[in-house]
Parts: C-alpha cells; structure tokens; sequence
C-alpha cells in the first residue's frame, strides 16, 4: 500500500474500520425490503457508496488490486438475466411471467413473500455493482495523462 | 395549497439556474434539483393529514395511510434521474475531454 495514493491517513484507518457495517447495512436494507422501507435499489446505493469509499480514500490503484474489477462486471452484467431466469420459473411453471412458485411462509417473517427476496438480492447486486462501475468508468478518465483503465 | 407553490418555488430554482449558469456541472445540479422538485410535489399529492407510512407491521392497528402510489412512482423517477445525470455527467467528461473547459461559452466550435 502506497502512502502516496488517497487520502491521509486517518481516512484510511475510519474507512476500514466502518466499511463492514457499511455492506452489513446495505445487506440488511436489501434482505429486508419487503418488510419494511429499502429494498434492492436502496440497499444497492449503500453497497455502492461502500465501494465508492474505498476508492476514494484508498485511491484507484489499491483498488484495482483488491477487487476483480472485471470479475464485477460480469457479475453485474449478470444480474438482468438471473432475474429474466427467476421471472421464467413462474411461465414454466404453467402460469405467467413472475409468477410465484415458492410457498409463503408466515407474514412478517425473512421468508415471507416468495419471489420478492430473491429479486431484491438480485437488484441490489446489480444497483450496487452498476453504480459503482459507472463511477469508476467516469474517474478511468485524467485531464493530464488521458485514460489508465 | 402553499407547499406546491414552494415545490414549484423550488422548481424554478433550479430552471434559473438550467438557463443562467455557465458552468456545465452547476447545469446538472440545476436539472437535479428540478427532478427533486417535481418528485416531492408528486409525494406530497399523496399526503393526508395525520396519517401513517403505508406499512404493514407486526401489531400495528390499520388505520388511515398515507397514499404509497406517487411513492412508488417517485422511487422510478429517482432511479430514472440516476440514469440520466450519469449520462449528463458522462457527456460532460467527454466535453471536458475535447474541449479543457467546462464553461459552455466557451464550447463553440467542433474539436477533437
């Protein structure tokens, strides 16, 4: 780790220390979306502004060495055809589009509403990965010595 | 009636400042607070006096809600104006890129 890159020091040091409770509250957010406010977009934009934390304080380099930054985009391209699979489970099922197969289960339990948790995952994911990749993508650009990514 | 003439208020702050600024990033902020505008004045046409947020929860009585559609609506239009401010901001880069400068009198003739 260079000293050189991002911010000071002591950015560094809050910025690892919060960062888990960053992505655990943006999890929560997105695991409990149809219980009470969140969901997938909202928790999505807090994972992203975990990301975003990172390389902000850490600098570009760092984070290009301690995440797959390729590996993310396939992932987030990804996430619109696991959610047209889960909407086909329903057509193959005998029904229509999004239909839902799953049983479900007791009213405001986790495991409450069928398909919707396995869609909000599936949204936040991709909310998440997208925003964050999208800035990414915006700062690749140095008015100085043109784009390093 | 005054809270729409404020969203309005808050609306035109913003067109002032799509039209008057010159700097392209102040110009994007502008749309910005134009969309956050139109989207408090839907929310608000879904507000009742003295009612609750439109859960269900355990051991909550049903009683008057506030109406959840314009939220539900808004929620898109948020991730709509997401959409397009990346867009703009990404447009702007690439002016930038061509051009060194975001002052759009300044950005007159084709380059790059």
């Amino acid at each position: 780790m260079s000293e050189k890159q991002g911010m000071s020091l002591i950015v560094k040091t809050v910025t690892r220390a919060i960062l888990a409770i960053i992505f655990l509250y943006g999890f929560y957010i997105i695991l409990h979306g149809h219980l009470s406010p969140g969901g997938g977009f909202g928790g999505g934009v807090v994972l992203a502004l975990g990301f975003l934390s990172v390389m902000l304080a850490y600098g570009r380099p760092t984070t290009q060495k301690w995440l797959n930054i390729r590996a993310l985009h396939t992932v987030e391209s990804s996430g619109p055809l696991l959610f047209l699979a889960v909407g086909l489970l329903g057509l193959a099922g005998g029904g229509v589009f999004l239909l839902n197969t799953l049983d479900h289960g007791r009213l405001f339990d986790l495991w409450s509403s069928g398909f919707i948790l396995p869609l909000n995952i599936i949204i936040g994911i991709k909310v998440g990965l997208s925003l964050f990749l999208a800035v990414w993508a915006l700062t690749a650009w140095d008015p100085e010595k043109g784009a390093d990514a | 009636m005054i809270i729409y003439a404020l969203c309005f208020a808050l609306f035109l702050v913003g067109l002032y400042g799509l039209i008057v600024k010159r700097d392209l990033i102040k110009i994007i902020l502008s749309t910005g607070i134009m969309g956050y505008a139109v989207n408090l004045m839907i929310v608000l046409f879904g507000y009742r006096r003295e009612a609750i947020y439109p859960i269900l929860e355990k051991g909550k009585e049903a009683a008057a809600m506030v109406d959840p559609l314009p939220q539900a609506l808004v929620l898109t239009s948020i991730v709509i104006e997401l959409g397009t401010t990346a867009l703009l901001v990404a447009l702007a880069v690439q002016l930038h890129k061509n051009f060194k400068t975001f002052d759009i009198t300044k950005i007159r003739r084709l380059r790059g």
